[in-house]
C-alpha cells in the first residue's frame, strides 16, 4: 500500500457510524469491515475508538442493540439505528455538506487576497 | 458468574458493562479471526493477530464501562476511588518491573528528603522553637557595655542596683556556671554547679518536684548553706536518698540540699547543683565582671524600652561614683532576647547548613526529574499507544503522577528513617558544637515538613516529565516509528537538568572545601604550645580538706614532685587554667611599682613545669623554681606580647608587676619581679591574636588553684595516653575524693574546634551526598543516550568507526553539558564563599585551591560517568542492537 491511510477527523466517526448503521444492524466488526470496503481501504476505523464511540451514541439514544447470530453462526451484538439516530444523521449530513462546500471555497479559491 | 448473556441488559439493571464489552470484543476477534483464515491465517496465527489489530482490549473496556456509567453520580465516585486503585496498580507494576530505577529514585529522594529533614529537625528545635521556659519570649539578657562597642559580664555591683531600681523587669537574677567537685553523694563527682541569685526561680517560674527552692532567706551572706539539684542529679549521684539526710560538699561548703527541680532542660544549660551567690563575698568593684544576668520582662515593656532604661541608670550609676573614662567600668547596657545569646552561635553554621541541604534537595530533585525524563521517553510508545487507543492525556498524566507519588511516599519514609540517623549521629558529635541538641528530635512538624517536601518535590518534578510526554507529539512520534523521543527538545531539557546538577553540586564541594581549608589552616596556625605528647587532668581540691591556699600549694608540690619522678614521664605542671580548656580570665594590673601605670593582660597561674610540658619556649630569663617560695621576693613571668606591648624597647627582667583586680593581693598591691619572658601562647582558640599574659608561680598565689586546677604530665615517649595510667593512678592515691576526668591536651584543643568541625564534617557529608547524586544523574542520562543511539553506534562501528572515537563523541556531548554546569557552578560557589566569609580562616572566599579542586573531582567524576556507560554501549555486537530493532 503507498497511500497513507488516513485517520477519521475528530468527531467524524460517529457520523460514519450512523451512515453505516442507515443500511441496516451491523455488528461492530461488520461496520469496521463495510468503512474498509467503502473507501477503497483509504480509511481505517480504530477499532479501539469504535467500540467506545458504540456506546456514546446508544447512550444519546441514537443507537440500540441486541445479541444475534452472523450468518457464520458467531454471537455478536448487532447495532440499529433508533428514530432519533436517523434524524441525528440527516441533520449531521447537512452540517457536512456545509462545512465541506465552506472549505473547499478557501481551499480551492485561485489565490490568497 | 452464574447470570448468563444474551440476557439483555434491561434485566438486570447492574449488569457488568465490561463483561459484555468483553465478550463483544471476542465476538468481535473471532469475526475478524474468521477472515484472516480465509486469507490463508491458520486459526492460531489469525486468532494472534486479529487481537493485535485491536488494541488493548482492556482499556477499551474501560473506557465502554466509562461512558455508560457516565452520568451515575455515585458510580462515578465509586470509579474514581476504583481508578485511583488501579492507577496505583499499575504504578506498583510500573515501578516493580524497573526496580532498579525504583530503588535509584528511591534512593536519591531519600538522601534528599533525610538530609532536609535532619538539618529542618535541627534548626527548628534549636533556632525556631522557643526556649523550654514559660513564655520564654519575655526572658532578656542584660549585658554591660563597654565604651568599645563590646559587652561584657556583669559586676555584682552593679546588678545589686539594677535589681532595686529597674521598672522593666518582674524579676531579675545574676548566675554563674562552673564545674567543680561536690563530695557526698554515691561517689565523689565533678558536677556543674551554678551559683545564682534568688530571682532565677520566679523569673524562670520553676516548680520543684520535691521540697523547696532556695529563699529570700537563704541567700544572705551567713546564712545556713542549701542548695537545690536537678532530677537526674538526684537520681543518680545521690541516689535518690531522701533528702533530709543528704550533706553535700560543694566549692567548700558543708550544703543541705532543700530542694529538686525537674526537667531535662536547666538553666543554666546542664546545671546539676544550684547555689546561692550570697553565700560568699562578692567584689564590691563595678569592674569585677563576673556574672550574667537575665530578667523577665515585667507586663507591656518591650525589650526596646527595657535596653533603654537599663543603659540610662547603668551610665548614672557610673557617673554617680565620679570615675570617668575607665574601661574596665561599663558605659552602658543593653538588653537582648535570652534566646540570642542561647543559639546565637550555632545560627550562622545552622542556616549555612540548612542552605546546604536545601541545595542536595535540589540535586536530588533535577536528578529524578531527569531519571523519569528518560524513563519516560522509552515509555513514549506505550503512552503513544494508548493515547490512540483513546485514554485522555490527563489520564495518562494521571498515572505518571501516581507511579512518581509511589517513589515519592517511598522517598519519605526512607528519608525520615535517614534523617533519624542523621540527628543521632549529629547528638553524639555535636553537644559542644550547638546548643539545645537534646532538644531536637524528628517531630511531627517535622514529618509532615517531610512529606510536604517529598510530594511539592513530585508534583513538580513528576508533572514536568509527564506534561511533555504526553503532549501531541507523541503521536507523530509513534506513526515514525521512532524508539523515543530524540528531538533537540529532550537534549535541551537534560542538559538544564544535568547543567544544573552539577553547578548545585560545585558549589557544595567548593563550600566544604573552603571550611576544611579554613580548618586546615587554623590547624596549622602556631599555637604557641605543643600539645602532642600532653596528658591533662583537671581537678578541683576540697576546700574543706585543703581550706587555704597554702594547703593547695603543697599538695600540688608534692603532686609535681612524684609526677615528675615516674618513669616515661619527661615534665609535670600545674596551671589555673590550660590552652584551649575554657578561656583566659583577664583584667587589670599595675606596672613598674607605679600604681597608676596600668596595662590589661590574661592571668595565668602556673609551674615550671607546665612551660615544659607544653615546650612554651623560654625567651629570656628564668623560668619559677624552687627558690620562688611565698617568703621570697614575688616574682612573675610574661608573655612575649606583654613585654612588647609595655616595654617595647627594654628588657622586661627586673621590672615588676602587681597580679591586679583578680589577686587577693590587690589590697596591698604587691608587685612581683619579672624573671622571665616566654613565647605567645593561643589560650582561647587557634588562629586569634596573642593575648598579653602574666604568669604567676603556683607556690606564691596558691589561692588560684583552689577552684580548679589542671595537672599536666608530658611523656617521655611521644604519646600522651602512655603516662594516662600513672597519672591516674598518681593524683587518685594522693586525692581519693577528687572525681578526675583525664584528657589529652590535643583532645582539649580539638574540642575547642567542636563547633568548626561539625559544621564542616556536615557540610563535607553533604557535597560527599551532592557528587554521588550528580555522578548518578550523569551516568543515568549518558546511560539512556547511549541505549537511545545505539542503532547509530552500531552502524558507526559497523561501517569501521573506531570504537574509542564513538566513544569520546558521546563523552565530549556529555561533558560539553558538565562544563556550562561547572561554569555556572563557579561563580555560585564565588557568591556561597562570599556568605561563608565570616566562617572561613586563612583562605578568601574565591579561594582557587577549593574552587580547583571541586572542578577537578566533578569533572573527574562525570568524566568517569559518562565513560563507563559509553565504553559499555561499543561492546555490544553491532549486529544484535541493530536487530533488536
Amino acid at each position: 500500500m503507498t497511500r497513507r491511510s488516513l485517520e477519521f477527523l475528530k468527531g467524524t466517526l460517529d457520523v460514519v457510524i450512523l451512515k453505516t448503521l442507515s443500511v441496516g444492524p451491523l455488528h461492530g466488526y461488520g461496520i469496521s469491515r463495510w468503512v474498509r470496503a467503502a473507501t477503497g481501504d483509504d480509511f481505517s476505523i480504530d477499532e479501539g475508538a469504535l467500540y467506545p464511540a458504540l456506546r456514546r451514541l446508544e447512550k444519546r439514544g441514537y443507537v440500540e442493540s441486541e445479541w444475534g447470530t452472523t450468518e457464520t453462526g458467531r454471537e455478536a451484538k448487532f447495532y440499529q439505528l433508533t428514530r432519533a439516530g436517523v434524524e441525528e444523521l440527516d441533520s449531521e449530513m447537512r452540517n457536512w455538506e456545509r462545512y465541506v462546500e465552506a472549505m473547499s471555497a478557501v481551499l480551492g479559491s485561485a489565490s490568497l487576497p | 458468574m452464574t447470570r448468563r448473556w444474551g440476557e439483555g441488559p434491561g434485566i438486570f439493571p447492574r449488569y457488568s458493562v465490561r463483561d459484555d464489552v468483553r465478550k463483544e470484543l471476542d465476538s468481535h476477534v473471532a469475526l475478524r479471526a474468521d477472515e484472516l483464515v480465509g486469507q490463508g491465517y491458520t486459526p492460531e496465527e489469525a486468532e494472534i493477530e486479529a487481537r493485535r489489530l485491536l488494541g488493548n482490549g482492556a482499556e477499551i473496556m474501560r473506557e465502554c464501562s466509562d461512558i455508560v456509567h457516565e452520568h451515575h453520580r455515585a458510580e462515578r465516585r465509586a470509579r474514581i476511588v476504583d481508578t485511583v486503585i488501579q492507577d496505583v496498580r499499575y504504578g506498583v507494576r510500573a515501578v516493580a518491573r524497573n526496580s532498579g530505577f525504583a530503588l535509584v529514585a528511591v534512593l536519591t529522594l531519600a538522601l534528599g528528603i533525610g538530609a532536609n529533614t535532619a538539618v529542618f529537625s535541627v534548626v527548628n528545635g534549636v533556632l525556631l522553637q522557643p526556649l523550654p521556659y514559660d513564655d520564654s519570649q519575655d526572658l532578656m539578657v542584660v549585658r554591660e557595655t563597654t565604651s568599645r562597642g563590646g559587652t561584657m559580664r556583669v559586676a555584682w555591683a552593679n546588678f545589686l542596683d539594677w535589681r532595686d531600681q529597674n521598672t522593666v523587669f518582674d524579676g531579675l537574677f545574676a548566675y554563674t556556671s562552673g564545674s567543680t567537685t561536690v563530695l557526698g553523694g554515691a561517689s565523689p563527682v565533678t558536677a556543674q554547679v551554678a551559683t545564682i541569685s534568688v530571682d532565677l526561680w520566679s523569673a524562670l517560674r520553676s516548680v520543684p518536684s520535691r521540697g523547696r527552692l532556695t529563699l529570700e532567706s537563704d541567700h544572705v551572706l551567713g546564712a545556713p548553706p542549701v542548695v537545690v539539684v536537678s532530677e537526674s542529679f538526684w537520681r543518680n549521684e545521690l541516689t535518690g536518698r531522701a533528702l533530709s539526710e543528704l550533706r553535700l560538699e560543694v566549692n567548700g561548703l558543708q550544703v543541705e540540699v532543700v530542694g529538686v527541680v525537674p526537667g531535662e532542660v536547666v538553666f543554666p544549660s546542664g546545671s546539676q547543683v544550684w547555689l546561692p551567690i550570697e553565700l560568699f563575698p562578692q567584689s564590691p568593684e563595678r569592674s569585677a565582671h563576673n556574672w550574667g544576668v537575665v530578667g523577665r520582662l515585667a507586663t507591656g515593656v518591650s525589650m526596646e524600652r527595657a535596653s533603654l532604661e537599663m543603659n540610662g541608670l547603668t551610665q548614672r550609676l557610673v557617673a554617680f561614683d565620679g570615675v570617668v573614662d575607665d574601661e574596665f567600668l561599663a558605659a552602658g547596657a543593653v538588653v537582648t532576647p535570652l534566646q540570642d545569646q542561647v543559639v546565637g552561635q550555632a545560627q550562622t553554621p545552622l542556616l549555612v547548613l540548612l542552605g546546604a541541604s536545601l541545595l542536595v534537595l535540589l540535586i536530588a530533585c533535577t536528578n529524578l526529574a531527569s531519571t523519569l525524563l528518560a524513563r519516560g521517553a522509552t515509555r513514549l510508545r506505550e503512552f503513544a499507544v494508548r493515547t490512540a487507543l483513546g485514554a485522555g492525556s490527563a489520564r495518562l498524566v494521571r498515572q505518571l503522577l501516581t507511579e512518581s507519588l509511589l517513589l515519592a511516599a517511598g522517598g519519605v519514609v526512607a528519608g525520615v528513617a535517614m534523617a533519624v540517623a542523621i540527628i543521632g549521629l549529629l547528638r553524639t558529635l555535636g553537644p559542644q558544637a550547638v546548643p539545645r541538641l537534646d532538644e531536637v528530635s524528628v517531630d511531627g512538624v517535622a514529618l509532615l515538613y517531610a512529606a510536604v517536601v517529598g510530594v511539592a518535590t513530585v508534583l513538580l518534578f513528576g508533572l514536568f516529565p509527564a506534561l511533555r510526554l504526553t503532549r501531541g507529539d507523541a503521536v507523530e512520534s509513534l506513526r515514525s516509528g521512532s524508539r523515543g523521543n530524540a528531538g533537540g527538545r529532550g537534549n535541551r531539557a537534560w542538559a538544564v537538568l544535568v547543567g544544573g546538577e552539577v553547578a548545585l553540586a560545585l558549589v557544595l564541594l567548593v563550600g566544604s572545601g573552603l571550611l576544611i581549608r579554613s580548618f586546615q589552616s587554623l590547624l596549622s596556625q602556631d599555637a604557641g604550645f605543643d600539645a602532642i605528647d600532653v596528658m591533662t587532668a583537671p581537678m578541683a581540691l576540697s576546700r574543706i580538706e585543703y581550706p587555704h591556699g597554702s594547703d593547695h600549694a603543697v599538695f600540688y608540690e608534692q603532686a609535681l614532685d612524684e609526677l615528675a619522678s615516674l618513669p616515661g614521664v619527661s615534665a609535670a605542671g600545674v596551671m589555673s587554667a590550660v590552652p584551649m580548656g575554657g578561656g583566659l580570665p583577664n583584667g587589670r594590673l599595675e606596672l613598674d611599682g607605679d600604681v597608676d601605670r596600668r596595662a590589661v593582660a590574661g592571668y595565668v597561674v602556673a609551674s615550671a613545669g607546665a612551660f615544659e610540658a607544653l615546650d612554651v619556649p623560654l625567651l629570656q630569663g628564668r623560668l619559677f623554681d624552687r627558690r620562688d617560695t611565698p617568703e621570697q621576693p614575688h616574682v612573675a613571668i610574661v608573655s612575649e606580647a606583654f613585654a612588647l606591648e609595655n616595654w617595647p624597647n627594654e628588657s622586661p627582667i627586673g621590672r615588676s608587676v602587681t597580679g591586679g583586680g583578680m589577686d587577693d593581693y590587690w589590697e596591698d598591691r604587691r608587685f612581683a619581679e619579672v624573671v622571665g619572658v616566654v613565647g605567645d601562647v593561643r589560650f582561647r582558640q587557634l588562629g586569634e591574636e596573642a593575648i598579653p599574659t602574666v604568669y604567676f608561680p603556683f607556690t606564691q598565689r596558691p589561692f588560684r588553684l583552689q577552684y580548679g586546677a589542671v595537672v599536666l604530665v608530658e611523656s617521655a615517649d611521644g604519646v600522651a595516653e602512655s603516662v594516662g595510667g600513672a597519672l591516674r593512678s598518681t593524683l587518685q592515691r594522693l586525692a581519693p575524693d577528687v572525681p578526675l576526668d583525664l584528657d589529652t591536651q590535643q583532645g582539649v584543643v580539638g574540642a575547642s574546634l567542636a563547633g568548626r568541625r561539625f559544621t564542616m564534617l556536615l557540610l563535607g557529608g553533604f557535597s560527599l551526598i551532592a557528587l554521588t547524586l550528580s555522578v548518578i544523574g550523569i551516568y543515568g542520562v549518558v546511560s539512556y543516550a547511549v541505549a537511545r543511539r545505539t542503532r547509530e553506534m552500531g552502524i558507526r562501528l559497523a561501517l569501521g568507526a573506531d570504537a574509542g572515537g564513538v566513544v569520546r563523541l558521546v563523552v565530549r556531548s556529555a561533558m560539553n553539558v558538565v562544563i556550562l554546569g561547572l561554569m555556572a557552578g563557579t561563580i555560585g560557589a564565588v557568591a556561597a564563599g562570599r556568605l561563608l566569609r565570616g566562617m572561613l580562616f586563612g583562605v578568601g572566599p574565591m579561594d582557587p585551591v577549593a574552587i580547583g579542586i571541586g572542578v577537578a573531582v566533578l569533572a573527574a567524576a562525570a568524566g568517569l560517568a559518562s565513560w563507563v556507560p559509553a565504553r559499555r554501549g561499543t561492546r555490544v555486537d553491532p549486529m544484535l542492537t541493530m536487530r533488536a530493532e
